[in-house]
Protein backbone atom coordinates (compact mmCIF):
# COMPACT_ATOMS: atom_id res chain seq x y z
CA UNK A 1 0.00 0.00 0.00
CA UNK A 2 1.42 3.17 -1.01
CA UNK A 3 0.27 5.90 1.01
CA UNK A 4 2.44 8.46 -0.91
CA UNK A 5 0.66 7.55 -4.00
CA UNK A 6 0.78 11.66 -5.13
CA UNK A 7 4.30 11.94 -4.75
CA UNK A 8 8.13 9.99 -5.53
CA UNK A 9 9.47 12.55 -2.80
CA UNK A 10 8.63 15.23 0.03
CA UNK A 11 7.71 18.35 -1.16
CA UNK A 12 10.39 20.96 0.66
CA UNK A 13 9.69 21.56 4.09
CA UNK A 14 6.21 23.21 4.78
CA UNK A 15 7.51 24.16 8.26
CA UNK A 16 4.27 23.19 9.73
CA UNK A 17 3.98 19.41 12.88
CA UNK A 18 1.06 17.93 12.17
CA UNK A 19 0.17 14.53 14.88
CA UNK A 20 -1.84 12.38 13.71
CA UNK A 21 -3.52 9.65 16.04
CA UNK A 22 -4.49 6.01 14.76
CA UNK A 23 -2.35 4.33 12.46
CA UNK A 24 -4.89 2.90 10.50
CA UNK A 25 -6.17 3.50 6.61
CA UNK A 26 -7.00 6.59 7.73
CA UNK A 27 -3.91 7.89 9.74
CA UNK A 28 -1.63 6.45 7.16
CA UNK A 29 -3.45 7.88 4.22
CA UNK A 30 -3.32 11.76 6.10
CA UNK A 31 0.02 11.22 6.71
CA UNK A 32 0.69 9.79 3.42
CA UNK A 33 -0.64 13.19 1.88
CA UNK A 34 1.04 15.45 4.27
CA UNK A 35 4.25 13.93 4.11
CA UNK A 36 4.22 14.24 0.37
CA UNK A 37 3.28 18.28 0.89
CA UNK A 38 6.01 18.48 2.98
CA UNK A 39 4.90 18.52 6.69
CA UNK A 40 6.14 17.18 9.36
CA UNK A 41 4.23 13.98 10.42
CA UNK A 42 4.29 12.12 13.68
CA UNK A 43 1.92 9.21 14.01
CA UNK A 44 1.03 8.21 17.53
CA UNK A 45 -0.57 4.67 17.99
CA UNK A 46 -0.96 2.22 20.93
CA UNK A 47 0.07 -1.09 19.36
CA UNK A 48 3.75 -2.19 18.71
CA UNK A 49 3.00 -1.69 14.67
CA UNK A 50 1.32 0.38 12.60
CA UNK A 51 -1.88 -0.77 10.18
CA UNK A 52 -4.56 -0.70 12.70
CA UNK A 53 -7.53 -3.14 12.03
CA UNK A 54 -5.48 -4.29 8.67
CA UNK A 55 -2.99 -5.43 10.48
CA UNK A 56 -4.34 -6.69 14.20
CA UNK A 57 -7.63 -7.99 12.90
CA UNK A 58 -8.43 -8.88 9.07
CA UNK A 59 -6.67 -12.13 8.51
CA UNK A 60 -3.92 -12.66 6.20
CA UNK A 61 -5.61 -14.84 3.51
CA UNK A 62 -7.87 -11.42 3.11
CA UNK A 63 -4.89 -8.68 3.12
CA UNK A 64 -1.09 -9.50 3.77
CA UNK A 65 0.54 -7.62 6.74
CA UNK A 66 3.25 -6.98 4.94
CA UNK A 67 1.68 -4.89 1.79
CA UNK A 68 0.59 -2.73 4.48
CA UNK A 69 3.57 -2.39 6.97
CA UNK A 70 5.52 -2.01 3.70
CA UNK A 71 3.79 1.54 2.82
CA UNK A 72 4.15 2.50 6.76
CA UNK A 73 7.57 1.55 6.68
CA UNK A 74 7.96 3.79 3.18
CA UNK A 75 6.43 6.41 5.47
CA UNK A 76 8.98 6.25 7.91
CA UNK A 77 12.57 5.93 5.87
CA UNK A 78 11.92 8.10 2.78
CA UNK A 79 9.47 10.50 4.10
CA UNK A 80 10.60 10.84 7.06
CA UNK A 81 7.15 10.44 9.34
CA UNK A 82 7.94 9.31 12.34
CA UNK A 83 5.87 6.63 14.80
CA UNK A 84 5.65 7.06 17.75
CA UNK A 85 3.76 3.35 18.92
CA UNK A 86 2.71 2.14 22.21
CA UNK A 87 1.66 5.18 23.16
CA UNK A 88 -2.14 5.81 23.69
CA UNK A 89 -3.21 9.47 23.41
CA UNK A 90 -6.23 10.15 25.69
CA UNK A 91 -7.95 12.95 27.80
CA UNK A 92 -9.99 12.00 30.79
CA UNK A 93 -9.47 11.74 34.27
CA UNK A 94 -9.77 7.94 33.80
CA UNK A 95 -8.23 5.99 31.03
CA UNK A 96 -10.42 4.29 29.46
CA UNK A 97 -9.68 0.81 28.74
CA UNK A 98 -10.18 0.06 25.57
CA UNK A 99 -9.60 -3.31 23.35
CA UNK A 100 -6.05 -3.93 22.12
CA UNK A 101 -4.43 -2.00 25.04
CA UNK A 102 -2.06 -4.78 25.67
CA UNK A 103 0.89 -3.58 24.47
CA UNK A 104 0.63 0.53 25.85
CA UNK A 105 3.71 1.72 27.23
CA UNK A 106 3.16 5.61 27.93
CA UNK A 107 -0.17 7.45 28.26
CA UNK A 108 0.10 10.68 26.19
CA UNK A 109 -2.20 13.56 26.92
CA UNK A 110 -3.96 14.64 24.44
CA UNK A 111 -3.86 18.62 25.32
CA UNK A 112 -0.52 18.36 25.07
CA UNK A 113 -0.44 17.03 21.53
CA UNK A 114 -2.84 19.95 20.82
CA UNK A 115 -0.47 22.73 22.22
CA UNK A 116 2.24 21.12 20.27
CA UNK A 117 1.58 20.53 16.62
CA UNK A 118 0.11 22.84 14.19
CA UNK A 119 -3.01 20.24 13.89
CA UNK A 120 -4.01 17.11 15.28
CA UNK A 121 -5.72 14.45 13.39
CA UNK A 122 -7.90 11.52 15.53
CA UNK A 123 -8.24 8.53 13.51
CA UNK A 124 -8.31 6.06 16.56
CA UNK A 125 -11.40 3.54 14.84
CA UNK A 126 -13.56 1.58 16.83
CA UNK A 127 -11.54 -0.17 19.17
CA UNK A 128 -14.63 -1.41 21.73
CA UNK A 129 -17.13 -4.33 20.34
CA UNK A 130 -20.85 -4.21 20.70
CA UNK A 131 -21.97 -7.45 23.98
CA UNK A 132 -25.73 -7.80 23.90
CA UNK A 133 -27.57 -7.72 27.06
CA UNK A 134 -27.77 -11.50 27.14
CA UNK A 135 -27.92 -13.48 30.51
CA UNK A 136 -24.24 -15.24 30.83
CA UNK A 137 -22.87 -13.35 28.55
CA UNK A 138 -19.82 -12.35 31.16
CA UNK A 139 -18.69 -15.72 31.23
CA UNK A 140 -15.83 -17.63 30.36
CA UNK A 141 -15.44 -18.52 26.72
CA UNK A 142 -17.53 -15.33 25.30
CA UNK A 143 -15.67 -12.96 23.65
CA UNK A 144 -15.83 -10.52 20.54
CA UNK A 145 -14.65 -11.01 16.70
CA UNK A 146 -12.41 -8.37 17.23
CA UNK A 147 -10.43 -9.71 20.22
CA UNK A 148 -10.87 -13.06 18.50
CA UNK A 149 -8.88 -12.07 15.46
CA UNK A 150 -6.50 -9.85 17.28
CA UNK A 151 -5.27 -12.87 19.50
CA UNK A 152 -4.69 -14.91 16.26
CA UNK A 153 -2.57 -11.71 14.50
CA UNK A 154 -0.64 -11.00 17.75
CA UNK A 155 0.06 -14.37 17.98
CA UNK A 156 1.08 -14.59 14.22
CA UNK A 157 3.08 -11.77 14.49
CA UNK A 158 5.57 -12.86 17.35
CA UNK A 159 3.89 -10.30 20.01
CA UNK A 160 2.67 -13.05 22.32
CA UNK A 161 3.94 -16.67 22.75
CA UNK A 162 0.65 -17.31 23.98
CA UNK A 163 -1.29 -19.94 21.08
CA UNK A 164 -4.92 -18.86 20.56
CA UNK A 165 -6.39 -22.38 21.97
CA UNK A 166 -10.33 -21.65 21.65
CA UNK A 167 -11.87 -24.88 22.08
CA UNK A 168 -12.98 -27.21 19.74
CA UNK A 169 -16.65 -25.97 19.17
CA UNK A 170 -17.35 -22.91 17.94
CA UNK A 171 -20.31 -20.36 17.67
CA UNK A 172 -19.99 -16.95 15.83
CA UNK A 173 -23.01 -14.54 16.25
CA UNK A 174 -23.28 -11.89 13.65
CA UNK A 175 -23.91 -10.95 9.40
CA UNK A 176 -20.86 -8.44 8.96
CA UNK A 177 -17.42 -9.10 7.85
CA UNK A 178 -15.98 -9.72 11.05
CA UNK A 179 -18.09 -12.51 11.56
CA UNK A 180 -17.03 -14.18 8.43
CA UNK A 181 -13.55 -13.57 9.39
CA UNK A 182 -13.99 -15.16 12.92
CA UNK A 183 -15.75 -17.93 11.32
CA UNK A 184 -13.30 -18.28 9.03
CA UNK A 185 -10.23 -18.23 11.55
CA UNK A 186 -11.97 -20.77 13.67
CA UNK A 187 -12.36 -23.59 10.34
CA UNK A 188 -8.88 -22.34 10.03
CA UNK A 189 -7.95 -23.59 13.38
CA UNK A 190 -9.31 -26.51 12.55
CA UNK A 191 -12.91 -26.17 14.29
CA UNK A 192 -16.20 -26.97 12.13
CA UNK A 193 -18.06 -23.27 13.51
CA UNK A 194 -21.37 -22.23 13.49
CA UNK A 195 -22.18 -19.02 12.38
CA UNK A 196 -25.71 -17.69 13.16
CA UNK A 197 -27.62 -14.85 12.07
CA UNK A 198 -30.83 -13.21 12.95
CA UNK A 199 -32.01 -12.40 9.48
CA UNK A 200 -31.60 -14.08 6.00
CA UNK A 201 -28.46 -14.22 4.78
CA UNK A 202 -29.47 -12.33 1.56
CA UNK A 203 -29.98 -9.34 4.45
CA UNK A 204 -26.46 -10.03 5.89
CA UNK A 205 -23.94 -6.73 5.47
CA UNK A 206 -21.31 -9.51 4.29
CA UNK A 207 -23.82 -10.47 1.29
CA UNK A 208 -25.05 -13.58 0.41
CA UNK A 209 -21.66 -14.47 -1.70
CA UNK A 210 -19.77 -14.65 1.76
CA UNK A 211 -22.30 -16.83 3.38
CA UNK A 212 -22.40 -19.34 0.93
CA UNK A 213 -18.42 -19.47 0.62
CA UNK A 214 -18.38 -19.98 4.32
CA UNK A 215 -20.87 -22.88 4.02
CA UNK A 216 -19.24 -24.49 1.28
CA UNK A 217 -15.82 -24.44 3.42
CA UNK A 218 -17.70 -26.13 6.17
CA UNK A 219 -19.33 -23.45 8.27
CA UNK A 220 -22.83 -24.30 9.96
CA UNK A 221 -24.91 -21.57 8.68
CA UNK A 222 -27.88 -20.86 9.84
CA UNK A 223 -29.88 -18.25 9.27
CA UNK A 224 -32.96 -16.55 11.35
CA UNK A 225 -32.03 -17.08 14.70
CA UNK A 226 -30.91 -15.28 17.37
CA UNK A 227 -29.32 -15.56 20.95
CA UNK A 228 -31.59 -15.69 24.60
CA UNK A 229 -29.35 -17.01 26.78
CA UNK A 230 -25.35 -17.77 27.25
CA UNK A 231 -25.60 -21.55 29.07
CA UNK A 232 -22.31 -21.45 31.73
CA UNK A 233 -21.89 -24.04 34.35
CA UNK A 234 -19.40 -22.71 37.12
CA UNK A 235 -18.84 -19.51 35.18
CA UNK A 236 -17.50 -21.15 32.23
CA UNK A 237 -19.44 -21.13 28.53
CA UNK A 238 -21.75 -24.59 27.88
CA UNK A 239 -23.57 -23.45 25.04
CA UNK A 240 -26.00 -20.87 23.38
CA UNK A 241 -29.97 -20.52 23.70
CA UNK A 242 -31.19 -19.31 20.63
CA UNK A 243 -34.85 -18.88 19.21
CA UNK A 244 -35.87 -18.99 16.03
CA UNK A 245 -36.80 -15.32 13.95
CA UNK A 246 -39.31 -14.53 10.86
CA UNK A 247 -38.69 -11.39 9.04
CA UNK A 248 -41.37 -8.58 9.79
CA UNK A 249 -42.10 -5.40 8.00
CA UNK A 250 -38.64 -3.01 7.33
CA UNK A 251 -37.23 -1.09 10.33
CA UNK A 252 -35.47 2.07 9.97
CA UNK A 253 -32.16 0.24 8.48
CA UNK A 254 -34.51 -0.64 5.44
CA UNK A 255 -34.23 -4.16 6.17
CA UNK A 256 -36.83 -6.54 7.35
CA UNK A 257 -37.10 -6.59 11.33
CA UNK A 258 -36.64 -9.94 12.84
CA UNK A 259 -39.44 -11.13 14.98
CA UNK A 260 -39.13 -13.84 17.67
CA UNK A 261 -41.16 -17.21 17.13
CA UNK A 262 -42.56 -18.05 20.63
CA UNK A 263 -41.64 -21.64 21.55
CA UNK A 264 -39.08 -21.67 19.14
CA UNK A 265 -35.87 -22.36 21.48
CA UNK A 266 -33.22 -24.38 20.87
CA UNK A 267 -29.25 -24.98 22.01
CA UNK A 268 -26.11 -25.30 20.76
CA UNK A 269 -23.02 -26.42 22.83
CA UNK A 270 -20.00 -24.54 22.57
CA UNK A 271 -16.88 -23.87 24.25
CA UNK A 272 -16.40 -20.59 22.57
CA UNK A 273 -19.07 -18.36 21.48
CA UNK A 274 -17.66 -15.04 19.61
CA UNK A 275 -20.37 -11.82 19.02
CA UNK A 276 -19.61 -10.43 15.67
CA UNK A 277 -22.08 -7.78 16.64
CA UNK A 278 -20.44 -4.38 15.79
CA UNK A 279 -18.10 -1.95 17.53
CA UNK A 280 -17.92 1.54 18.14
CA UNK A 281 -15.86 4.97 18.41
CA UNK A 282 -13.07 5.00 20.25
CA UNK A 283 -11.92 8.62 20.69
CA UNK A 284 -8.95 9.76 22.75
CA UNK A 285 -10.92 11.39 25.46
CA UNK A 286 -13.73 10.64 27.52
CA UNK A 287 -16.86 11.13 26.11
CA UNK A 288 -18.65 11.84 29.31
CA UNK A 289 -17.09 14.48 30.98
CA UNK A 290 -19.03 17.62 29.67
CA UNK A 291 -15.66 19.84 30.70
CA UNK A 292 -13.53 18.00 27.90
CA UNK A 293 -15.62 17.65 25.17
CA UNK A 294 -16.46 21.34 25.61
CA UNK A 295 -12.80 22.21 25.79
CA UNK A 296 -12.44 20.31 22.48
CA UNK A 297 -15.88 21.57 21.46
CA UNK A 298 -16.31 18.00 20.30
CA UNK A 299 -20.27 16.42 19.88
CA UNK A 300 -20.70 12.85 20.14
CA UNK A 301 -23.43 11.23 18.28
CA UNK A 302 -25.93 8.64 19.60
CA UNK A 303 -24.18 5.90 18.39
CA UNK A 304 -20.78 7.01 19.59
CA UNK A 305 -19.05 8.39 16.95
CA UNK A 306 -17.05 12.08 16.98
CA UNK A 307 -18.62 15.11 15.36
CA UNK A 308 -16.36 18.09 15.23
CA UNK A 309 -18.37 21.50 15.23
CA UNK A 310 -17.86 23.35 12.14
CA UNK A 311 -16.64 21.15 8.94
CA UNK A 312 -14.38 18.68 10.66
CA UNK A 313 -12.39 21.19 13.26
CA UNK A 314 -12.70 22.18 16.63
CA UNK A 315 -13.02 25.84 17.90
CA UNK A 316 -9.47 25.72 18.59
CA UNK A 317 -9.24 25.24 14.97
CA UNK A 318 -6.56 22.51 15.68
CA UNK A 319 -8.14 18.92 16.10
CA UNK A 320 -9.67 17.23 13.15
CA UNK A 321 -11.14 13.49 13.02
CA UNK A 322 -11.16 10.68 10.43
CA UNK A 323 -11.93 7.65 9.54
CA UNK A 324 -14.30 4.56 11.82
CA UNK A 325 -14.10 6.82 14.72
CA UNK A 326 -16.20 9.31 12.88
CA UNK A 327 -18.40 7.41 11.00
CA UNK A 328 -18.51 4.23 12.49
CA UNK A 329 -17.60 1.07 11.36
CA UNK A 330 -16.84 1.27 7.61
CA UNK A 331 -14.36 0.23 5.32
CA UNK A 332 -10.63 0.23 4.21
CA UNK A 333 -11.51 2.54 1.14
CA UNK A 334 -14.17 4.85 3.03
CA UNK A 335 -11.90 5.36 5.97
CA UNK A 336 -8.77 5.90 3.80
CA UNK A 337 -10.48 8.13 1.68
CA UNK A 338 -11.71 10.22 4.46
CA UNK A 339 -8.02 10.54 6.02
CA UNK A 340 -7.12 11.91 2.65
CA UNK A 341 -10.10 14.53 2.08
CA UNK A 342 -9.04 15.46 6.00
CA UNK A 343 -5.69 15.81 5.25
CA UNK A 344 -6.18 18.32 2.44
CA UNK A 345 -8.18 19.95 4.84
CA UNK A 346 -5.75 20.74 7.44
CA UNK A 347 -3.44 21.56 4.31
CA UNK A 348 -5.53 24.42 3.17
CA UNK A 349 -5.65 25.64 6.56
CA UNK A 350 -2.01 25.38 7.62
CA UNK A 351 -0.97 27.40 4.68
CA UNK A 352 -4.07 29.94 4.88
CA UNK A 353 -2.57 30.37 8.64
CA UNK A 354 0.47 30.83 7.23
CA UNK A 355 -0.42 33.39 4.80
CA UNK A 356 -1.82 35.65 6.99
CA UNK A 357 0.92 35.35 9.77
CA UNK A 358 2.91 36.65 6.66
CA UNK A 359 0.53 39.31 6.25
CA UNK A 360 0.92 40.13 10.00
CA UNK A 361 4.69 40.38 10.11
CA UNK A 362 4.77 42.60 6.78
CA UNK B 1 -9.45 7.46 -37.16
CA UNK B 2 -7.85 3.79 -36.73
CA UNK B 3 -6.14 3.12 -33.51
CA UNK B 4 -3.40 0.78 -34.54
CA UNK B 5 -1.41 -0.72 -31.27
CA UNK B 6 1.22 -2.72 -32.55
CA UNK B 7 4.18 -1.91 -29.99
CA UNK B 8 4.07 -3.39 -26.34
CA UNK B 9 1.70 -1.36 -24.15
CA UNK B 10 1.39 -1.38 -20.69
CA UNK B 11 -2.03 -2.68 -18.95
CA UNK B 12 -4.02 -2.81 -16.08
CA UNK B 13 -5.64 -5.87 -14.85
CA UNK B 14 -7.76 -6.47 -11.61
CA UNK B 15 -7.55 -10.18 -10.01
CA UNK B 16 -11.30 -10.50 -8.81
CA UNK B 17 -9.34 -13.91 -7.09
CA UNK B 18 -7.65 -11.45 -4.99
CA UNK B 19 -10.13 -8.39 -4.85
CA UNK B 20 -11.74 -7.72 -1.44
CA UNK B 21 -13.89 -5.25 -2.38
CA UNK B 22 -12.36 -2.44 0.59
CA UNK B 23 -12.96 -0.11 -2.01
CA UNK B 24 -9.32 1.91 -1.65
CA UNK B 25 -8.93 2.07 -5.28
CA UNK B 26 -12.01 4.28 -5.07
CA UNK B 27 -11.26 6.17 -2.58
CA UNK B 28 -7.83 7.60 -3.82
CA UNK B 29 -9.82 7.99 -7.52
CA UNK B 30 -12.35 9.72 -5.96
CA UNK B 31 -9.58 12.31 -3.69
CA UNK B 32 -7.99 13.11 -7.15
CA UNK B 33 -10.47 13.69 -9.28
CA UNK B 34 -13.79 14.49 -7.53
CA UNK B 35 -15.23 11.50 -8.85
CA UNK B 36 -14.47 7.42 -8.85
CA UNK B 37 -13.41 6.41 -12.03
CA UNK B 38 -12.78 2.85 -10.71
CA UNK B 39 -15.49 2.15 -8.14
CA UNK B 40 -16.29 -1.54 -6.68
CA UNK B 41 -20.28 -2.32 -6.88
CA UNK B 42 -21.78 -4.55 -4.64
CA UNK B 43 -23.67 -6.89 -6.74
CA UNK B 44 -27.52 -9.01 -6.14
CA UNK B 45 -25.00 -11.74 -4.99
CA UNK B 46 -23.28 -9.90 -2.25
CA UNK B 47 -19.67 -9.83 -4.02
CA UNK B 48 -17.99 -6.54 -4.50
CA UNK B 49 -16.70 -6.41 -8.33
CA UNK B 50 -14.56 -2.84 -8.79
CA UNK B 51 -15.32 -1.71 -12.51
CA UNK B 52 -13.02 0.58 -14.17
CA UNK B 53 -11.83 1.19 -18.06
CA UNK B 54 -10.44 -1.54 -19.66
CA UNK B 55 -8.82 0.52 -21.80
CA UNK B 56 -9.14 -2.38 -25.12
CA UNK B 57 -7.07 -2.57 -27.60
CA UNK B 58 -9.63 -2.03 -30.45
CA UNK B 59 -11.36 0.88 -28.74
CA UNK B 60 -15.02 1.13 -29.88
CA UNK B 61 -14.88 4.76 -28.13
CA UNK B 62 -11.61 6.00 -30.09
CA UNK B 63 -13.34 4.13 -33.22
CA UNK B 64 -16.86 6.00 -32.86
CA UNK B 65 -15.74 9.59 -31.54
CA UNK B 66 -16.50 11.96 -34.16
CA UNK B 67 -14.32 14.96 -32.94
CA UNK B 68 -11.19 12.92 -32.20
CA UNK B 69 -11.37 13.98 -28.52
CA UNK B 70 -11.07 9.86 -27.71
CA UNK B 71 -7.45 8.94 -28.42
CA UNK B 72 -4.69 6.41 -26.81
CA UNK B 73 -1.61 7.53 -25.10
CA UNK B 74 1.79 6.06 -25.89
CA UNK B 75 1.70 4.24 -22.90
CA UNK B 76 -1.75 2.73 -24.54
CA UNK B 77 -3.98 4.33 -22.33
CA UNK B 78 -7.40 5.70 -23.57
CA UNK B 79 -8.35 9.35 -22.32
CA UNK B 80 -10.29 12.32 -23.41
CA UNK B 81 -9.01 15.36 -24.31
CA UNK B 82 -11.68 17.66 -22.91
CA UNK B 83 -11.44 20.80 -25.42
CA UNK B 84 -12.09 18.30 -28.42
CA UNK B 85 -15.07 16.61 -27.10
CA UNK B 86 -18.51 17.68 -27.42
CA UNK B 87 -20.01 15.59 -25.21
CA UNK B 88 -22.13 13.30 -27.65
CA UNK B 89 -21.18 10.22 -25.50
CA UNK B 90 -20.70 8.24 -28.69
CA UNK B 91 -17.96 6.98 -26.99
CA UNK B 92 -20.88 5.57 -23.94
CA UNK B 93 -23.25 4.24 -26.68
CA UNK B 94 -19.71 1.90 -28.26
CA UNK B 95 -18.37 1.08 -24.77
CA UNK B 96 -19.68 -2.31 -23.88
CA UNK B 97 -18.88 -2.10 -20.26
CA UNK B 98 -20.63 1.51 -19.99
CA UNK B 99 -17.69 3.46 -19.05
CA UNK B 100 -17.60 7.05 -20.34
CA UNK B 101 -19.63 9.68 -17.97
CA UNK B 102 -20.29 13.39 -18.35
CA UNK B 103 -18.86 16.19 -16.63
CA UNK B 104 -20.91 18.76 -15.94
CA UNK B 105 -18.61 21.60 -15.55
CA UNK B 106 -16.46 20.87 -18.99
CA UNK B 107 -19.16 19.01 -20.50
CA UNK B 108 -16.69 16.69 -21.69
CA UNK B 109 -16.66 12.97 -21.71
CA UNK B 110 -14.36 11.72 -18.41
CA UNK B 111 -13.37 8.74 -17.54
CA UNK B 112 -10.34 6.89 -16.07
CA UNK B 113 -6.74 7.65 -17.61
CA UNK B 114 -4.61 5.78 -15.98
CA UNK B 115 -3.93 8.77 -13.73
CA UNK B 116 -1.53 10.44 -16.48
CA UNK B 117 -0.40 13.09 -14.11
CA UNK B 118 0.74 10.58 -12.20
CA UNK B 119 2.87 8.57 -14.95
CA UNK B 120 4.01 11.98 -16.02
CA UNK B 121 5.86 12.15 -12.49
CA UNK B 122 6.77 8.28 -13.03
CA UNK B 123 4.26 7.05 -10.52
CA UNK B 124 1.96 4.13 -10.70
CA UNK B 125 -1.69 4.74 -11.42
CA UNK B 126 -2.91 5.81 -7.60
CA UNK B 127 -5.73 2.60 -7.65
CA UNK B 128 -2.60 -0.05 -8.29
CA UNK B 129 -0.36 1.95 -6.01
CA UNK B 130 -2.88 1.65 -3.17
CA UNK B 131 -4.56 -2.22 -3.56
CA UNK B 132 -3.85 -2.89 -0.29
CA UNK B 133 -4.49 -6.96 -2.14
CA UNK B 134 -2.87 -6.52 -4.81
CA UNK B 135 -5.28 -6.96 -7.07
CA UNK B 136 -4.60 -4.11 -9.38
CA UNK B 137 -1.87 -5.35 -11.47
CA UNK B 138 -0.40 -2.47 -13.86
CA UNK B 139 2.61 -2.87 -15.81
CA UNK B 140 4.02 -4.04 -19.50
CA UNK B 141 1.72 -6.75 -21.02
CA UNK B 142 4.10 -9.27 -21.01
CA UNK B 143 4.93 -8.96 -17.50
CA UNK B 144 1.25 -8.69 -16.37
CA UNK B 145 0.31 -11.63 -18.28
CA UNK B 146 2.85 -13.40 -16.43
CA UNK B 147 2.59 -12.65 -13.19
CA UNK B 148 -1.28 -13.10 -13.73
CA UNK B 149 -0.67 -16.92 -14.92
CA UNK B 150 1.84 -17.82 -12.00
CA UNK B 151 -0.60 -16.62 -9.81
CA UNK B 152 -3.08 -19.33 -11.01
CA UNK B 153 0.34 -21.88 -10.65
CA UNK B 154 0.40 -20.84 -7.11
CA UNK B 155 -3.30 -21.00 -6.47
CA UNK B 156 -3.37 -24.78 -8.37
CA UNK B 157 0.04 -25.70 -6.21
CA UNK B 158 -2.02 -24.87 -2.90
CA UNK B 159 -4.76 -26.61 -3.95
CA UNK B 160 -2.49 -29.66 -4.76
CA UNK B 161 -0.67 -29.01 -1.61
CA UNK B 162 -4.07 -28.66 0.46
CA UNK B 163 -5.27 -31.90 -1.08
CA UNK B 164 -1.89 -33.94 -0.35
CA UNK B 165 -1.51 -32.96 3.44
CA UNK B 166 -4.82 -33.86 3.62
CA UNK B 167 -5.02 -36.99 2.54
CA UNK B 168 -1.51 -37.95 5.04
C1 LIG C 1 -12.78 -8.32 11.81
C2 LIG C 1 -12.85 -7.22 10.82
C3 LIG C 1 -12.81 -7.51 9.47
C4 LIG C 1 -12.87 -6.50 8.53
N1 LIG C 1 -12.79 -6.83 7.22
C5 LIG C 1 -12.79 -5.85 6.30
C6 LIG C 1 -12.68 -6.16 4.92
O1 LIG C 1 -12.57 -7.31 4.53
N2 LIG C 1 -12.69 -5.13 4.03
C7 LIG C 1 -12.80 -3.84 4.44
O2 LIG C 1 -12.77 -2.93 3.59
N3 LIG C 1 -12.92 -3.52 5.74
C8 LIG C 1 -12.92 -4.49 6.67
N4 LIG C 1 -13.05 -4.16 7.99
C9 LIG C 1 -13.23 -2.74 8.37
C10 LIG C 1 -11.92 -1.94 8.31
O3 LIG C 1 -10.91 -2.66 8.94
C11 LIG C 1 -12.11 -0.59 9.01
O4 LIG C 1 -13.21 0.08 8.44
C12 LIG C 1 -10.88 0.32 8.88
O5 LIG C 1 -9.71 -0.34 9.32
C13 LIG C 1 -11.05 1.60 9.67
O6 LIG C 1 -9.89 2.39 9.55
P1 LIG C 1 -9.49 3.48 10.65
O7 LIG C 1 -8.19 4.02 10.21
O8 LIG C 1 -10.60 4.42 10.85
O9 LIG C 1 -9.35 2.68 12.02
P2 LIG C 1 -8.42 1.44 12.50
O10 LIG C 1 -8.00 0.59 11.36
O11 LIG C 1 -9.15 0.81 13.60
O12 LIG C 1 -7.13 2.15 13.09
C14 LIG C 1 -7.19 2.89 14.28
C15 LIG C 1 -5.82 2.88 14.94
O13 LIG C 1 -5.85 3.76 16.06
C16 LIG C 1 -5.16 3.16 17.14
N5 LIG C 1 -5.70 3.74 18.38
C17 LIG C 1 -6.96 3.61 18.86
N6 LIG C 1 -7.11 4.35 19.98
C18 LIG C 1 -5.92 4.95 20.20
C19 LIG C 1 -5.46 5.86 21.21
N7 LIG C 1 -6.25 6.30 22.19
N8 LIG C 1 -4.17 6.28 21.16
C20 LIG C 1 -3.34 5.84 20.17
N9 LIG C 1 -3.74 5.00 19.19
C21 LIG C 1 -5.02 4.57 19.21
C22 LIG C 1 -5.41 1.70 16.98
O14 LIG C 1 -4.39 0.96 17.61
C23 LIG C 1 -5.40 1.53 15.46
O15 LIG C 1 -4.10 1.24 14.99
C24 LIG C 1 -13.01 -5.16 8.96
C25 LIG C 1 -13.07 -4.87 10.33
C26 LIG C 1 -13.00 -5.88 11.26
C27 LIG C 1 -13.08 -5.54 12.72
Amino acid sequence: MRFTFICREKLSKAGSRVAIIGAGPAGLGAAGYLACRGYEVEVYDKLPLPGGLMVFAIPPWRISKDAVLNGAKELEESFGVKFILKTKVYLGNVVRRDEGDDFIEKIMPLDKLIDEYDAVIVATGTWESKLPKLPGVESRGVTTALAYLYKHRIYELGLTSRRPGDGERVIVIGGGHSAIDAAEQALNNGSYPYLVYRRTIKEAPAGVYEFMKAASAGINVIELASPMEIVAEGGIVKGVKFQRMKLGSLDETGRPKPIPIPGSEFFIEADAVIFATGEVATPPFNINEEGILNKLNIRVSKEGNIEVLKEGLSINQRVYVAGDVARGPSRIGPALGMGLQVARKVDYILQARAGKLALVAR
Amino acid sequence: MSDLTQVEKYIRVIDLAKCIGCGSCEAVCEFLYGTPFIKVYRTSMGLDIPISCMHCRKAPCIEVCPTGAMIRDSTGAVYVIPSKCIGCLACLYACPFSIPELDHRSRAAIKCDLCRDLRNKALDPACVAICPTGALIYGFEKEVFTLAKLRTAESIAKARYELASWRT
